[in-house]
């Protein structure tokens, strides 16, 4: 038996399906129309998710520094954060421009590379904000502190203190990675905990890069040879 | 670019008996797709109303020069691809205790047989774009019509085709059907 005998196979029972599939068709369609209306739309409403609640530290940091511009002990953490907190909604902004301009209905490999792509960056935001973190904690306290409560961190806490929670979390940032690297796949009850750590241990960056490359190579005709 | 938004303005009632008309003409695409890219019944179940959800939404959009077929293909394929994305994350997860059922398919042993089997099983070790390049193929479609639902050259349909078949004769020999 060759191909062509496997080919005629195969359209030989398409034909017999399509008889059957005419019928389901129509309640595919009623129920396309149903879910179409109701479903949402997907990873560009998680990124318009994540775009809104970027844009409210954005706001409130800008106003904490704007009323702290004569005390540099808290207006340059704040300003700090504010930064980073403009960069994250900057990349937020740029995946659900990627998203919202994502034609279905265009070339496959075209849109596959495009939808590779917005998850390479996701991941790498991910994995940023989880290095960051443990870093800018303490930055988060003292601004946190002075904004919500009026506490000023420094002399309820002292700067030792500070300095001593900057270190820590540079040694919780590499126990995280250590962890992540070595645990981080045997951990099944938590999906969401998992998935973090696999951003952390970069797992999840580097299969986002390999899809993208295999959309690229599919593209370009070098992928591997049979 | 004449669409169907441009001549029925937003997609109202004839826009759906027209869509309901053409989904049914083509459900064939809907099926092979769905098999294709997934392999529980639920998953079929849950990809083939996706695929259907996303051709309605996109049905406003559609460019009446491209046959139906063609454009259909592009969206089954673009949602099937995004949706076995998804399921590898979730399947990490939750492998261990969904497993994985090979759903029947309804054509009632039809692909009980071995050269079917075969050939799913060779889709299915596939990456997702050769898979969709494998299945146009199968299909019978011309190589421009694959290149233009893909979005790549046909030299580079007629390439990647010759090495896939090379590989499946080397699975059927190996196999010796």
């Amino acid at each position: 038996m060759d191909l062509e005998d496997l080919r005629r196979i195969w359209q030989e029972q398409d034909r017999k399906l399509s008889e059957i599939l005419r019928a389901d068709a129509h309640r595919a369609a009623e129920s396309a129309l149903r879910r179409a209306e109701t479903s949402s739309r997907g990873i560009a409403w998680t990124v318009l998710l994540d775009l809104v609640l970027a844009a409210i530290p954005v706001i409130w940091l800008g106003s904490f520094v704007a009323d702290h511009l004569g005390q540099p002990a808290f207006g340059i953490p704040a300003a700090t954060l504010d930064v980073l907190a403009i960069v994250l909604l900057a990349a937020y902004a740029r995946q659900y421009a990627m998203l919202r301009t994502l034609d279905w209905t265009g070339p496959v490999a075209t849109i596959q590379q495009r939808l590779a792509d917005v998850r390479v960056r996701r991941v790498r935001v991910a994995r940023w904000i989880l290095f960051l973190a443990p870093l800018l904690w303490a930055l988060m306290l003292v601004v946190g502190l002075k904004g919500f409560f009026g506490i000023d961190a420094y002399a309820g806490f002292g700067l030792r203190f500070i300095a001593a929670n900057v270190l820590f979390g540079l040694v919780f940032l590499g126990a995280a990675v250590w962890v992540s690297r070595r645990y981080g796949d045997r951990l099944r009850t938590n999906p969401f905990l998992r998935e973090r750590l696999r951003d952390l241990a970069g797992r999840n960056l580097t299969e986002a890069e390999r899809l993208a490359d295999a959309a690229a190579s599919f593209r370009r005709d070098d992928g591997p040879r049979a | 670019m004449r669409t169907v938004a441009a001549e029925e303005g937003s997609p109202g009632a004839g826009a759906q008996e027209r869509f309901s008309a053409l989904l049914e003409e083509h459900a064939g695409i809907l099926h092979k797709t769905t098999r294709a890219y997934a392999r529980s019944e639920p998953d079929r179940q849950d990809l083939s109303q996706e695929i259907a959800a996303q051709l309605w939404r996109s049905f406003p959009r559609y460019d009446e020069r491209l046959p139906f077929s063609t454009w259909m293909y592009r969206v089954a394929l673009n949602v099937a691809i995004s949706f076995v994305r998804r399921q590898t994350v979730r399947r990490r997860h939750f492998a261990e205790l969904e497993g994985h059922e090979e759903a029947p398919d309804p054509a009632g042993g039809a692909s009980c047989g071995r050269e079917l089997q075969l050939l799913d099983r060779f889709l299915a070790g596939l990456g997702e774009l050769d898979r969709g390049l494998m299945l146009l193929y199968l299909d019978g479609r011309r190589h421009d019509v694959i290149a233009e639902v893909l979005g790549i050259s046909e030299s580079n349909v007629g390439t990647r085709l010759g090495r896939l078949k090379e590989r499946l004769r080397r699975e059927l020999d190996s196999n010796a059907v």
